[in-house]
């Protein structure tokens, strides 16, 4: 075989590399995401079948719709994401930077919950958090709550939820990006006579970025999309774009307006992490 | 020799906490299930009623899809019915309990009834009005009677039912009603009427059910409407009255299954409730009461039925017409608490409970007494069936509940 015959061959590797997972994609993601779009397109009911008849129009009906569920199912997505780094950057940051030897047991600690499914997990909330139950009742009694005090059924128990159980797709990428940061970066830094303050500023934090855009968005998305902790814990007036795809799906059989919400979602989430990733600066998350 | 009544008291009560968990997995997995059926693509219009074909001979297995606590149940044993009903007839039997909501579990089943093909289930049992809807569309075998001698034990008033004419497609597996369950000791008065589920003074205490038939229901009983006369108009002042109470911060939630371990851990105070679930957490806290209300209750049932596409329609008679021998169908009672269509079962239990001591006997005089578990006259007379919704109407109906219930 020729020299150049080795070299083409290399040049082709990566292709065939990327062939399983591209056959994947393409048979579980990009098939049902065509198919969905045209059921999007299609009008009729269980009853008479449907029929490709493409109406845009479905996709501003939901829209107006349902405008209060998107908007609140990205605000939640939102302050979720939010308290996840405001909570989970320090966790990171103490592990990575302070863990010793105890590094691996504290990671160990923090997917340990994880063993639980989260379905189970979210339920038992809805326990400790009764309004009559453990934590509530026996402050009640106490008398530092008043009888009325509920956390359940608001949105300060959905965004608590997703908080909880997001929080390990937080930590874990914020980890790997401060844990591979070149330490003697932070000698050089104090060398050249900056504070702890300025070291963590100007050398950490921009070199963690890429943890925090990949850990923002492992929150995010799924965060947005989700049902089960609005469906469990929250009540009137929580309802995020989840819960109304699922009623969609399963109750009303609308299967041209629930996928024409799913599109809208996504769209909205794509948005969303374009703007983010223009605001980060994309040169900064390839690290 | 049959195990100790308060051993199986127990353990339905246990069973009970659990089952809004249960039911809220179920949703969760019918959710998933559901969205992996719907990227299959388009549907087929519905097919041709199923017609009364011969059965095929018995293929000695059968699946059934049920309800969370619908049969009797020992601890960590199988159900003693189901073991009875291996013994005498050599079939096995696999008894699922799959069902949490009725529009729910309908979504799991419906694209392969519309496609034809099975389903995974030999008998199905689910609410009278998607039993009617169910057999539009043709996705129910039409039952061989002659298979079901034991269906003359039926009380009269659950033969040829209005929703099933002449039993085309389904016979009843137990009935009860949908009232107010609520804490005495919470709400500090006896609830009468509709109008409490709209008290400011159990704000964000108050729970609703998802179930729009229900929910509709109690609205309309309240306005005087009966609900099978029901207009789109009169849904529509529902609607409002259901908005308001929402948007005055009165309702807590709208539930499923799982009110009731909200109602046992207090963090509501009223509810909407099914009868059987009131008098089973009753033995738990004796606080808590269930009220059909001075303008009405609504009264349903849940019936057994054979999809178009069961592998095992044989099997599936087999056992329904089981289910119907009076000594089992008394079994089921004395565990589950709703009422069953079976005639001989309130004379069984009332000898059993003649047979039984201390607790046993109080509770199954209990049960026996009871006009949530053997409706009398009175009873039946305060309650009412749901409307027979056809395609367009129940849209209507369902639109604007969901406005109410996603707002």
């Amino acid at each position: 075989m020729s020299a150049i015959g080795i070299g083409r061959a290399r040049h082709r590797t990566p292709y065939w590399l990327l062939l399983p997972g591209g056959v994947w994609l393409a048979v579980f993601f990009v098939v049902p995401m065509v198919s969905m779009a045209s059921i999007s397109l299609q009008e009729g009911s269980l009853e008479r079948g449907y029929e490709l008849t493409w109406r845009f129009q479905t996709y501003l009906d939901v829209l107006t719709k349902y405008d209060t569920q998107f908007i609140r199912s990205l605000a939640y997505g939102l302050i979720t994401t939010v308290v996840l780094l405001v909570v989970g950057y320090p966790v990171a940051y103490a592990i990575a930077f302070r863990g010793g030897r105890w590094k691996n047991v504290l990671l160990f600690l923090l997917i340990l919950p994880f063993f639980v499914s989260f379905i189970i997990r979210t339920l038992e909330w809805k326990f400790v958090l009764a309004d009559d139950g453990i934590l509530l009742g026996t402050l009640k009694d106490w008398g530092v709550l008043s009888a009325g005090f509920r956390v359940l059924a608001t949105p300060l128990a959905v965004v608590g939820g997703l908080v909880y159980n997001f929080l390990p797709f937080m930590v874990l990428p914020l980890y790997v990006a401060l844990e591979k940061m070149d330490r003697s970066l932070l000698d050089a830094a104090s060398d050249l006579y900056s504070s702890r303050r300025e070291a963590f500023l100007r050398v950490t934090l921009p070199l963690s970025l890429p943890g925090v855009f990949a850990g923002s968005l492992l929150t995010f998305i799924p965060a947005v999309g989700d049902f089960l902790n609005a469906a469990v814990l929250g009540g009137v007036g929580t309802t995020m774009i989840g819960n109304v795809i699922q009623t969609e799906f399963l109750v009303n059989n609308d299967y041209p307006e629930a996928a024409a919400i799913s599109f809208l979602l996504l769209a909205g989430i794509l948005a969303g992490v374009a703007l983010y990733a223009r605001l980060l600066g994309t040169e900064e998350l390839t690290g | 020799m049959r195990d100790p009544l308060w051993a199986r008291r127990l353990s339905r009560r246990e069973l009970l906490r659990l089952a809004g968990r249960g039911s809220a997995f179920l949703g969760a997995s019918a959710f998933l299930s559901a969205c992996g059926v719907a990227g299959q693509g388009r549907q087929s219009g519905p097919e041709d009623d199923a017609s009364p074909e011969a059965l095929p001979p018995s293929a000695g297995e059968l699946v059934v899809a049920s309800w969370p606590l619908y049969i009797n149940q020992q601890q960590g044993d199988r159900s003693p019915t189901l073991i009875a009903f291996e013994e005498q007839t050599g079939i096995s039997i696999q008894y699922k309990v799959v069902i949490s909501a009725n529009e729910e579990f309908f979504g799991t089943i419906r694209e392969p009834l519309a496609r034809g093909e099975p389903v995974g289930f030999d008998v199905i049992v689910v609410t009278d009005w998607l039993i009617e809807k169910m057999a539009r569309l043709g996705f129910l075998r039409e039952l061989d009677h002659t298979r079901l001698p034991n269906f003359e034990n039926a009380f009269e008033k659950f033969v040829d039912p209005p929703f099933d004419p002449g039993n085309t497609h389904s016979i009843p597996w137990a009935a009860g009603i949908t009232g107010i369950g609520y804490d005495i000791s919470l709400t500090g008065r006896e609830l009468t009427s509709v109008e409490d589920l709209f008290d400011p003074a159990f704000e964000g205490h108050v729970g609703m059910f998802r179930e729009m038939r229900d929910t509709f229901g109690l609205m309309l009983l309240a306005q005087g409407v009966t609900p099978q006369d029901a207009t789109v108009a009169d849904i529509e002042r529902a609607q409002r009255k259901l908005l308001d109470q929402r948007d005055e911060g009165i309702v807590r939630g709208y539930y499923g299954n799982d009110y009731t371990d909200q109602l046992a851990t207090g963090s509501l105070w009223v509810s909407m409730a099914w009868s059987g679930d009131v008098f089973a957490l009753q033995l738990d806290n004796p606080n808590l009461r269930f009220i059909i209300p001075e303008e009405g209750g609504m009264r349903w049932s849940d019936n057994m039925a054979i999809p178009a596409t069961a592998e095992h329609p044989t099997d599936a008679h087999e056992w329904m017409n089981f289910a119907y021998t009076p000594r089992i169908a008394a079994d089921i009672t004395e565990w589950v608490w709703y009422e069953s269509p079976v005639s001989q079962v309130p004379e069984i239990i009332v000898q059993d409970a003649a047979e039984a001591e201390g607790a046993d006997r109080a509770l199954l005089e209990r049960i026996a007494g009871s006009p949530l578990v053997f409706p009398d006259e009175a009873t039946v007379a305060s309650t009412y069936n749901y409307k027979v919704l056809d395609e367009e109407e129940e849209a209507i109906w369902n639109e604007l509940f969901q406005e109410v219930t996603q707002g």
